[in-house]
């Protein structure tokens, strides 16, 4: 490689944490001008770590300790201004990263160069996204679903048309259409001779689709022994399971479901239906134009549900609402047969045990302060009541049914990835015991594998304890192991075929 | 970069614990009595004397290590009933949206208008001088440390964290204090440290203009305006104290500083 080579060039770089602990060692990447370079690798292997190494901005406790980083041929000496004038950045929680006080329109000014700011470019480039600029172009963070948070803040890192393009999971909560028109965007930098794009995503069929080159991060010795042993213990059912119920629930008309479907054979039922929702109606923002309507769900003890739907439609207010932590308009809901009030602090203890709520953000699910066992030993003791000793070695074994080594238990969730951080989301939702799983978007940081330890998991609980899951996705693979899949449009959601080639073409063309 | 920052705290608040220590334990350092005559007026550094003498002939370096006790008690529990309201109101101004707490935040930011010193000298005339003092840190700084906890509090209502507390069943109390709190302890350790110089600026002020201790005991404040006459003879005298008064400032002041950077970063 000559020193004058256009283009982005890493050269053995080697990050570690406080601890002198490397977590990315000895990296080696080029990108030239035209390219795609697609980072791939196991959940917690280092990937986002390497995206803000190269950019100058890693966080806190973790420092570049060897290695070097060229832009065309020059090292980069102030990062700051290098970013600013050549990158576009889109990190792996856009709701989260997009200011909370600037609208969407705002937003995507913002990070136009002054002479590009009229002329409506905002408004274009909310637009080639696929949002609407008058409707969407004046919401705030908060009143946006995670898959339009993903697009402003992708029409974001594109507006100014960046030399560099830095992509953290830039797909994980798109819908279909969605996913067609951000990768329409990328695709168009491919080959122009200028654009460097650098890509990080689980999702294989982006990077095939999308890469020139794939560099594959390679697993830790510490990781690796932990993954040998989730290997032997994990369960590996065979397969989802097909009650009898779901070909009666497809042929149904939507939202007559007057009588509760048939008893699954062979399941243990505690009482009722695991879930029973009549008439909800859902409105964003509180009082304000209604989202959802006149919903009707069933869902029977170690049933599954998968709901999909465009972004923005209104599948996680649905899970929230569920969970007491959105107002609802109207409507009422029974779990394992007994009524609930909607708001969650009138539930009582029962049934805040019986619901659990795996939300769709992971960088704010954990408490920045408290350690991760401790965060997953908590509702082991107040909802299960177990001692503190007991709680704890329960957690430990909860991290571990997750895939996570016994070591990340003493950690804060600010040295976790995203992908970590969910996990522990899903292990403290699990140790309250629940009967009704409500998880949004569950698998979305994480590698097929982890992935799949996750869904087996859920599956094995499904068959063993009777576990409900009501389950947001966008991910065929999740929806391929739920019972019945329903469609959210028009307001309400509707079953799907239950037919494989009919439900993949329902997800692709919402 | 981040580990050189880490340690920066750990540094300064070591070296700030110290200069508290000094200023509250000054006294047992040296075997000098602060109010005993024991040269002439104003004399100037001596073997055994180091910082000289003051106008009545009294050892300046042990009435600096001593002066600084009870103005460092003083504003340490000035400080403390600040914060501790202050960080209570706002986790319940913060946390309800009910009527009386928006009543209770709004009245806190009208005390936001009132003249500071005014206060502490009408309550000064009112009440003693450390009561005084408390009274005067209370009013002009619980509702600064009200507002930013409130702010925090409201913002961290809607964390997957506190959501989370909340689907379990915790009352409002135990996530406020085991969710909430815990999350922006570096805030409220920063904010304490930003009352703390206020404290420490007011007890000074009000010394200075006589309220303090009466004499002979020694002070810091109180040095400052005596030996102030005696400048040109026995410089040290009027310095020390007013050195001491600044050290301690600004130790904490960049503790506080370092502490609220940090914070923001997680």
């Amino acid at each position: 490689m000559s020193p004058g080579e256009r283009g982005l060039t890493v050269r053995g770089l080697t990050v570690a944490d406080s601890t002198g602990t490397a977590i990315v060692d000895g990296l080696d990447l080029r990108i030239a001008p035209g390219e795609v370079v697609a980072l791939v690798g196991p959940s917690g292997a280092g990937k986002t770590t390497v995206l803000r190494a190269v950019l100058g901005a890693l966080q806190e406790g973790l420092s570049r300790t060897a290695g070097r980083v060229e832009w065309h041929g020059s090292p980069v000496r102030a990062p700051r201004r290098w970013r600013r004038r050549n990158v576009g950045f889109l990190g792996q929680d856009p709701a989260s990263a997009l200011h909370p006080l600037l609208d969407a329109r705002a937003a995507v000014e913002e990070a136009l160069p002054g002479a590009a700011r009229r002329a409506g470019a905002a408004e274009r480039a909310l637009a080639g996204v696929g949002l609407d600029p008058a409707d969407i172009g004046r919401r705030r963070p908060h009143q946006l679903s995670g898959g339009q948070a993903q697009r402003v803040a992708l029409a974001r890192a594109l507006a100014a048309n960046p030399e560099l393009l830095v992509l953290d999971e830039p797909t994980s909560a798109l819908d279909g259409a969605a996913l067609d028109l951000a990768l329409e965007l990328v695709r168009r930098r491919r080959g122009d001779g200028r654009s460097l794009t650098l890509l990080v995503s689980h999702d294989m069929g982006v990077v095939s689709e999308l890469a020139d080159h794939v560099v594959r991060l390679g697993v830790r010795p510490r990781d690796r022994q932990d993954r040998g042993r989730n290997g032997a213990t994990g369960r590996r059912p065979g397969g989802a399971p097909v009650p009898v119920a779901r070909a009666r629930d497809a042929g149904r008309p939507p939202n007559i479901d007057s009588a509760p479907p048939p008893e699954e054979p062979g399941v243990v039922r505690p009482s009722g239906a695991a879930l029973a929702v009549r008439g909800l109606a859902v409105a964003q923002p509180p009082g304000g134009a209604p989202l959802l309507a006149g919903v009707d769900l069933h869902l029977a003890p170690g049933g599954s549900v998968a709901v999909l739907g465009p972004s923005g439609c209104g599948k996680s207010t649905l899970l929230r609402a569920l969970a007491g932590l959105h107002p609802v308009e109207s409507g009422n809901v029974t779990v394992l047969g007994e009524a609930l009030p909607w708001a969650v602090a009138e539930r009582d203890p029962a049934a805040l045990r019986a619901l659990a709520l795996v939300g769709q953000d992971p960088l704010d699910a954990l408490n920045p302060a408290r350690r991760v066992a401790t965060a997953v030993a908590r509702p082991l003791r107040t909802l299960r009541g177990l001692t503190r000793s007991a709680a704890r070695a329960e957690a430990l074994r909860l991290l571990a049914a997750v895939g996570l080594e016994p070591g990340l238990g003493r950690r804060y969730p600010g040295a976790l990835s995203g992908g970590q951080r969910r996990r522990v989301a899903l292990a403290r939702a699990l140790a309250g015991g629940p009967a009704l799983l409500l998880a949004d978007e569950i698998t979305a940081a994480l590698d097929p594998r982890t992935a799949d330890l996750i869904l087996d998991l859920i599956d094995g609980l499904r068959r063993d304890t009777g576990l409900a899951v009501l389950m947001v996705t966008h991910d065929t693979a999740v929806a391929a192991r739920a019972d019945r899949v329903l469609h959210i449009a028009g307001r309400r959601p509707h079953p799907t075929s239950f037919r494989d080639d009919e439900r993949r073409r329902s997800v692709d063309a919402p | 970069m981040t580990v050189v920052r880490r340690s920066g705290v750990l540094i300064l608040a070591a070296a700030t614990g110290a200069v508290l220590l000094a200023a509250l334990g000054g006294e047992a350092l040296t075997g000098g009595d602060p109010v005993r005559t024991a040269t002439t007026s104003w004399a100037g550094p001596a073997p055994g004397l180091p910082l000289g003498a003051d106008g009545l002939g009294r050892d300046v370096l042990a009435r600096v290590l001593a002066g600084g006790r009870d103005l460092t008690l003083i504003s340490l529990a000035a400080a403390g009933t600040a914060t501790l309201l202050g960080v209570a109101g706002g986790l319940w101004t913060g946390w309800s949206r009910g009527r009386s707490a928006r009543a209770v935040a709004a009245s806190a930011d009208l005390l936001l208008a009132l003249p500071l010193l005014l206060v502490a000298l009408l309550a000064v005339v009112a009440v003693p001088g450390p009561a005084a003092v408390i009274v005067g840190t209370v009013l002009g700084g619980t509702p600064l440390t009200l507002r930013v906890v409130a702010d925090a509090t409201a913002g961290a209502g809607r964390t997957g964290y506190v959501e989370a507390a909340l689907s379990r069943g915790e009352r409002a109390p135990a996530v406020l204090l085991r969710e909430v709190l815990p999350a922006h302890a570096a805030l409220v350790g920063a904010d304490f440290g930003q009352r703390l110089v206020l404290a420490v600026q007011l007890t000074a002020a009000l010394n200075v203009l006589g309220f303090g201790p009466p004499p002979p005991a020694p002070d810091w404040a109180a040095m400052l305006r005596e030996n102030l006459q005696g400048l040109g003879l026995n410089p040290a005298a009027a310095i020390a104290p007013a050195l001491a008064l600044t050290v301690l400032s600004g130790a904490v002041a960049a503790l506080s500083h370092a502490l609220s950077s940090r914070g923001g970063g997680s």
